[in-house]
């Protein structure tokens, strides 16, 4: 029994000293951004602020585009995410469901198509956007997120559609639907959370993107997505660490409230296709 | 309410043949069984009369129309899933009225016949719920409720009894043949069960590997079984199987059974002959008959009524026959048969017991062609 | 009431007609966007240009591009520092979300929460990651060194962003906390597809806590591991935001990996054709692997 307790004892504190240490760095830039800056220079330095400074996200609200930024970054990602849903929930679909000439040899390239390296990619689409005039516009973004979103999408909802019984579209044949029809009456419907985490996670992945940011959209400042804007942010001369910070967490924030909805599907959207 | 016509369909995958020219006609209000064991074929067909299967040739006429191409909801067909197909994001009342809903059906129309549905089957208490809701058998109900509701010209049932329990089953089973009399609504019913065929079916349609086995009323399916493979499958347990050639004993065509010589009531044509003879568990009697012979069973299993007593067979009587026991799809060992014995005496496993058969009973099948021989 | 497009889709002959027309979409759009762009990043790198441009007519066919790659220190370099951080970073990866994921999935109060601070740093974007750490390691004012002089590991204070192996260090740092919760979640989702029988049977015949892992954790979570591996492997390989916004490569090109190195070349340098051939040699090292990937993963997650 007493080596029961002392087990558990060791359980909690490594439980603790591991979190702590892994949380840290995110607790860290939170202190940073609520310190004064003089502070932020202050040796030893201050684990929490003597006067904490709350309005710091207020304040650079005011003083950056910060909301510009954001809105672009809001814009981008929802763009890409519908257009990539609206062509992914269609193809999963036909791919957890009919026999397709080809069908295989498509998932696989999508399959592929996950791997992809975005400073690959990045070289030719800058070619074709330049023919069509499209560098600094958002679009730029949209389409190009649209190649990191869709073969994402595209597997999560095959799998998703796998776990739905095909007796459910049968019924609704019987019953008199068309099978596009079944799909849209009953199918998706049923998807709902399926659907939903999706769209979620490559909301995501183009929220998170820098790269195609950064090629795309560095000659139009109005353009910016909240990760670059940052960067330039932590560029200037002598950086700002606090206003950096407060403007970093602002950006995480959606992010890691989607994650808290998402963890549940995490693992099949990261596995996505793997276990094909 | 229709007659539907089936003519020489099949459905292959690539190479794979699953369904070998199939015909059949069903009458009017006719409730036929399809019965075999898995990937028999049964539920192809069942989902080519459907249209959810396309079939590879042949013909499908319900009601005098050829709907052989024609989509699922324009045949007035209503079909029960094995696991209810039910919409989870529709309530009791809409999954009832989704079908009519589809087909234009005015809204105070749909209400009425989901009411009346509903009472039939003893769910209006239920109609507002979801069907996460509900308990299995609700769940039948209700996917038997959507399709009554149509009032179609034909319902499909795909094993709509095999996600219940072994008691709920019996119970369902017995309702569902209530509801064909009260609607005499034409009925394909698709089962592995051979005792929901035996209980259900004015006609049972026997399948193995895609091909039609025999097509006869449970009665004569019982007693008059075409082959092999229908006379172990319908049954439980399943009849047994006993070789052996027939011999001249004074003109007389006989067998040897259990080391005792049989004279076969058969034409003497099958002198020479390799057979298999059939003998029905129940068929073997304990104490002295018109053919008595004394075993030591390997087993005796008592059910209190009745007990299963198995035999070891002599060599020279052992079948090749791989067989397949009715509804679990199990084999049964070529080496061990059954007999099943009301009320015995009391009798110890090891001490050798007396038994007897009537010849009379005895079912003849060619070694070869394992077609019974009349 | 139905549409006539409808209704001949639903005859059982013209049903699979719909399996094309869905697909249809994805494909137009996947051709666009993704296969006709890599066919142009192929057809780059065989020719002589500077900046890509579709509407001027394509230059001649030359393999220079490759030819300079391969005789290029700058190409061995980059691989030599992409191979090394592959590997540093992968195997720290493993070792912190594999121990984390075995912590996490003993049973205590708060596990729940224990189980979301883990894979946080997930959710975290990666340029935030990168300003998190770039602050943390700054060399004035960063909590790194103040700690590390504390501690008596330094004597002053660490120029971490001029020092080659310092640069690399910190890269390889922010890359394992932004990619471990990668393989703790892949891991937590791995154990709990374990039955509980296999701990009992194990304990029952007296298995002790090391042999229980070794015999039953680690063989049953060898398919996840694998895919796990090749995937984070892949992450790293291909990662260009972190790396970029952290050291731009730097110094001295002490943590400049293929990817940095394609992009330099093509939006700092204007060697789009050079940059190109890189950029395949890239491709096919990611082709081979996710291959290898495929066909591996159990389909128990």
């Amino acid at each position: 029994m007493k080596t029961r307790s002392l087990n558990r004892i060791i359980l909690y504190a490594s439980v603790v000293a591991v979190c702590a240490f892994l949380v840290f760095p995110i607790y860290w830039l939170f202190i940073t951004a609520i310190s004064p800056p003089d502070q932020l220079r202050a040796l030893p330095p201050k684990f929490w602020p003597d006067v904490p400074r709350w309005d710091v996200f207020a304040a650079i609200i005011r003083e950056r585009p910060l909301l510009l930024w954001l809105s672009n970054s809001a814009l981008a990602a929802l763009g890409s995410v519908i257009i990539s849903m609206a062509v992914s929930v269609l193809a999963g679909y036909s791919l957890s469901r009919f026999r397709v000439r080809g069908g295989q040899s498509l998932g696989l390239f999508i399959l592929t198509a996950k791997m992809l390296p975005a400073t690959l990619l990045v070289i030719p689409l800058f070619g074709i956007f330049r023919s069509v005039d499209l560098i600094g516009s958002l679009w730029s973004i949209i389409l190009a997120h649209a190649t990191l979103i869709i073969p994402f999408t595209t597997w999560m909802l095959k799998g998703y559609f796998d776990t739905i019984p095909r007796e459910l579209e049968q019924a609704a044949m019987v019953d008199g639907c068309s099978p596009f029809g079944a799909m849209v009456r009953v199918i998706l419907p049923v998807s709902a959370p399926g659907l939903a985490a999706t769209a979620l996670y490559g909301f995501v992945l183009s929220w998170s993107d820098y790269a195609y940011a950064r090629t795309f959209l560095t000659n139009a400042q109005t353009n910016w997505t909240a990760n670059l804007g940052i960067t330039t942010m932590k560029g200037e001369y002598i950086s700002n660490w606090a206003d950096i910070s407060a403007a970093s967490i602002l950006v995480a924030l959606p992010v890691v409230v989607i994650y808290l909805f998402l963890e549940r599907y995490l693992v099949g959207g990261l596995t996505a296709g793997a276990e094909k | 309410m229709a007659g539907i016509r089936i003519e020489h369909v099949t459905k292959t995958y690539g190479s794979l043949s699953v369904l070998k020219d199939f015909s059949l006609d069903i009458a009017d209000g006719e409730f036929v069984v399809f019965v075999g064991p898995s990937g028999c074929g049964k539920s192809t067909m069942l989902k080519i009369l459907a249209g959810l299967e396309e079939a590879s040739s042949g013909t499908v006429h319900i009601g005098g129309r050829d709907v052989t191409d024609m989509a699922p909801g324009d045949r007035d067909i209503a079909m029960v899933f094995q696991n209810y197909a039910l919409y989870p994001h529709l309530t009791v009342r809409k999954n009832m009225g989704f079908g009519l809903k589809m087909r234009g059906t005015p809204a105070d129309v749909i209400d009425q016949r989901v009411a009346n549905a509903a009472k039939i089957l003893g769910i209006d208490h239920l109609l507002d719920r979801r069907p996460k809701a509900l308990s299995g058998g609700q769940r039948q109900r209700v996917a038997l409720g959507r399709a009554i509701v149509r009032e179609p010209q034909a319902f499909l049932m795909d094993e709509p009894l095999s996600n219940l329990d072994a008691k709920l089953r019996v119970h369902t089973r017995a309702e569902i043949s209530a509801l064909h009399h009260r609607l005499g609504v034409t009925t394909i019913y698709v089962t592995h069960d051979q005792i929901e065929a035996m209980t259900m079916a004015d006609r049972i349609v026997i399948m193995k590997d895609g091909l039609i086995q025999q097509i006869a009323d449970p009665d004569t399916m019982f007693r008059r079984p075409a082959n092999l493979f229908v006379a172990g499958f319908i049954g439980s347990p399943g009849m047994n199987f006993l070789r052996s050639p027939v011999f001249d004993r004074a003109g007389v065509p006989t067998v040897r059974l259990f080391g005792r010589e049989v004279a076969l009531q058969a034409s003497a044509s099958l002198v020479g002959r390799d057979i298999v003879v059939g003998l029905r568990p129940e068929h073997i009697a304990a104490g002295a008959g018109p053919v008595t012979f004394e075993v030591q069973p390997r087993l005796v299993e008592s059910l209190g009524s009745e007990k299963y007593v198995y035999l070891d067979v002599p060599e020279e009587n052992r079948t090749q026959v791989a067989r397949i026991e009715n509804s679990d799809d199990e084999e049964r060992p070529t080496d061990t048969i059954i007999a099943r014995l009301i009320n015995p005496d009391e009798r110890a496993i090891g001490k050798h017991i007396t038994l007897s058969f009537d010849p009379a009973h005895l079912h003849l099948f060619d070694a070869k062609t394992e077609i019974a021989i009349q | 009431m139905k549409l006539g497009f409808n209704l001949d889709l639903a005859r059982p002959s013209r049903r699979h007609w719909l399996g094309y027309l869905l697909l249809a979409p994805a494909v137009i759009l996947i051709a666009l966007i993704i296969v006709y762009p890599l066919l142009v990043s192929i057809d780059l790198s065989f020719q002589n240009v500077n900046i890509a441009r579709l509407d001027q007519p394509r230059k001649p066919f030359t393999t220079a591009n490759y030819e300079r790659l391969f005789s290029s220190p700058d190409f061995w370099n980059a691989t030599w520092v992409t191979l090394k951080l592959v590997v540093i970073v992968s195997f720290f990866c493993f070792l912190l979300g594999l121990g984390t994921a075995l912590l996490v999935n003993n049973k205590f109060k708060g596990q729940a929460l224990a189980r979301l601070l883990v894979a946080l740093p997930w959710a975290v974007p990666e340029v935030v990651a990168v300003v998190i750490f770039a602050w943390m390691f700054d060399s004035s004012f960063g909590l790194i060194n103040w700690i590390f002089i504390k501690l008596g590991l330094i004597d002053t204070t660490v120029s971490w962003f001029s020092s080659p192996t310092a640069a690399f260090i910190v890269v390889c740092i922010t890359m394992i906390w932004k990619g471990y919760p990668f393989v703790s979640i892949m891991m937590l989702a791995g154990l709990q597809s374990i039955p509980e029988d296999f701990y009992n049977a194990a304990r029952v015949d007296g298995a002790n806590a090391w042999q229980r892992l070794v015999n039953i954790t680690i063989p049953s979570l060898m398919p996840v591991l694998g895919v796990t591996l090749v995937l984070v492997m892949l992450w790293v390989f291909r990662d260009f935001s972190i790396i970029y916004i952290l050291t731009g490569g730097g110094p001295l090109k002490a943590t400049q990996t293929l990817s940095i190195m394609t992009y330099e070349q093509a939006f700092s340098f204007f060697k789009m054709g050079y940059a190109s051939a890189i950029g395949v040699v890239t491709l096919v090292v990611c082709v081979i692997a996710s291959r290898l990937m495929i066909g591996r993963a159990p389909d128990t997650i």
